[in-house]
């Protein structure tokens, strides 16, 4: 398994274990191929080695978004994409153990330069929450965003790849948050259906952008302009992704490209 | 080995960690002179050398520190100290076990400074010490905040005698460093975790299964003599070869793992404690049995030249 630094007993220093991947990709193979049939396009702007950062929309009840872009990233390039999951979320029972195992890995700054200096492939939600958390009229419209992305890319000289996820955000949505804080998460969702619906996941990966190639300031520590100048790049490259993704979708589903698929058959 | 660490007083010279230390040294024919210290005669135990003092002192007293160190010490000509607050039995607590954790450590830094002689205390520390928020990374370097929060007993000991370093580097006349280790692996060394797998059946919190960084005596060993032969002073994490799950730990060291919800471990130790005598408390390790927590060692390897290389033997005992 490539990006795989093993520790000694057949787990990486963040809990990742080889058998546990391949169960996991094995378990979602049906869910990726026949449930969600994810249609993904553009993995080849992935980096075959080396450090990237992968930026992408998140939204829906639990993060199926995630798991998708981690079954893709792994059938596509062989790579293990370290997901980034909110603080709370190591200390899930259960949970916080399974996801760990199939490399998801705690927000924190310090773990994520370790990863990058290593060469990990890593995907951030910048939204964080609020993406989550946001209402269903919000879908695919980008909330608060976080620097973090920005300040990892120009340390590392990392590239930035945004990815849309067109489908996840409508799968499962959410009807209502409870405001309890179960083992800290900060609220308890309630999904609109029992289970996510069949709903078809489009992944696009956009081009990579070079957010260390920005203008230079004169300490990364005082350079939050230049911070957030990357940021809002990103941002707005995610954005018209998404709105690129969602003008597809649309058009296969207007009458006149179903008329042009019937003729196609 | 350097003239800064040819001379050394060793306290706690008959546990574990310190009569690995004390034989290390002795290997070394670079070294002058150890001064054993132990709080009773068992320091004759240790193997015959010229080169050797036992000294039988109650460290707990702020004097006998006092003349041990204006007195023997002075006399030998010891240049460095290596105090590693490390008591045999973990069950130990209250007021005596914290004037030998944070008492004595302020009496030897006291006492260090403006010493004729002594040019450098090394103080052997855990890495216990860190804290356990959601914010704390995974590896934790040497910046992480410590676990001020606490409850009374043998971390907040270990947290207070830390700080008591900590406080005083800069100002003392000796270069200072605290070493804070991971889980030391071995017998006579206070290892929360060396009394856990005691039990043939070991109660784990239920829905967990946390990374863990274990050291071995011989790393240990090894890095408290890098930090005796540097130059550099200040905090360094000292890391192990052996990074692993708890599940995986428990089947290594041949123990049965019985999953239950984790509040009710608590009260079956406890129980359990009464019953057989056992020396774990699950109050003190809780949270490292539910979050992992290893180390970034890149300054000691940086600055003292030290990187584990002895993995554990399974089962270590």
């Amino acid at each position: 398994m490539r990006d795989f630094l093993d520790a000694g007993h057949g787990y990486d220093e963040f809990g990742l274990a080889a058998a546990a991947v391949d169960r996991a990709a094995r378990l979602g193979a049906p869910l990726y191929e026949r449930y969600f049939r994810v249609d993904s396009r553009g993995a080849e702007r992935l980096p075959a080695d080396g450090p990237a950062l992968l930026i992408a929309n998140h939204g829906g009840t639990l993060p199926v978004d995630a798991a998708v872009l981690w079954l893709d990233v792994l059938r596509r390039t062989g790579r293990v994409l370290r997901l980034v999951a909110d603080r709370f979320v190591p200390r899930l029972p259960w949970v916080g153990v399974a996801l760990a195992r199939c490399g998801v890995v705690p927000g924190t700054l310090q773990d994520l330069d370790r990863l990058l200096a290593r060469g990990a492939l890593v995907a951030i939600f910048p939204e964080g929450v609020t993406g989550t958390g946001k209402r269903f009229a919000d879908r695919y419209h980008l909330q608060a965003w976080r620097l973090g992305h920005a300040e990892l890319a120009r340390r590392h000289r990392a590239p930035v790849v945004p990815v849309a996820i067109v489908g996840a955000e409508e799968a499962w949505p959410v009807a209502v948050r409870l405001p309890l804080h179960v083992f800290g998460a900060p609220y308890l969702p309630v999904p609109a259906t029992p289970l996510p619906l069949p709903v078809r996941l489009r992944l696009r990966y956009g081009a990579a952008l070079a957010l260390h190639a920005l203008p230079p300031g004169p300490d990364l520590d005082d350079e939050p302009a230049a911070l957030e100048a990357a940021a809002r790049r990103t941002r707005a490259a995610l954005q018209q992704l998404l709105e690129d993704t969602l003008a597809e979708r649309r058009a296969a589903h207007h009458p006149a490209g179903r008329a042009r698929r019937g003729a196609a058959r | 080995m350097s003239g800064a660490a040819s001379r050394v007083l060793v306290t706690g010279a008959t546990t574990g960690a310190g009569a690995a230390l004390v034989d290390a040294l002795l290997a070394d024919p670079g070294t002058e002179r150890v001064v054993a210290v132990s709080f009773d005669s068992s320091c004759r135990h240790l193997p015959w050398d010229v080169r050797l003092t036992c000294a039988s002192v109650d460290l707990s007293r702020p004097r006998a520190v006092t003349e041990l160190l204006a007195g023997p010490a002075r006399r030998l000509g010891v240049t460095a100290v290596v105090h590693a607050p490390l008591r045999r039995s973990l069950s130990d607590g209250g007021p005596a076990t914290r004037a030998l954790t944070v008492g004595v450590t302020r009496a030897l830094l006291d006492a260090c400074d403006g010493h004729p002689t002594i040019q450098r205390l090394v103080y052997v520390g855990t890495a216990a010490v860190y804290g356990d928020e959601p914010s704390t990374p995974r590896r934790r370097d040497e910046r992480c905040p410590l676990a001020f929060g606490a409850q009374p007993g043998w971390r907040r000991d270990r947290v207070e005698a830390d700080l008591a370093v900590c406080c005083r580097m800069g100002s003392s006349s000796t270069t200072l460093v605290v070493l804070r280790q991971a889980e030391l692996l071995a017998p006579g060394c206070g290892s929360p975790l060396w009394d856990y797998l005691q039990a043939p059946v070991c109660l784990r919190p239920l829905g967990f299964d946390p990374m863990l960084e274990l050291l071995s005596l011989a790393d240990a060993t090894a890095a408290t003599r890098r930090a005796l032969a540097a130059d550099a002073g200040g905090v360094f994490n000292v890391g192990g070869a052996d990074v692993l799950p708890l599940s995986r730990l428990l089947r290594l060291a041949g123990r049965r793992a019985l999953p239950l919800p984790g509040p009710a471990l608590g009260p079956l130790y406890r129980a359990r404690a009464r019953m057989r005598h056992g020396e774990f408390r699950y109050d003190l390790y809780a949270a490292r049995l539910h979050v992992g927590a290893l180390l970034d060692g890149a300054r000691a390897r940086r600055l003292l030249g030290y990187a584990p290389a002895h993995p554990l033997r399974w089962p270590p005992w």
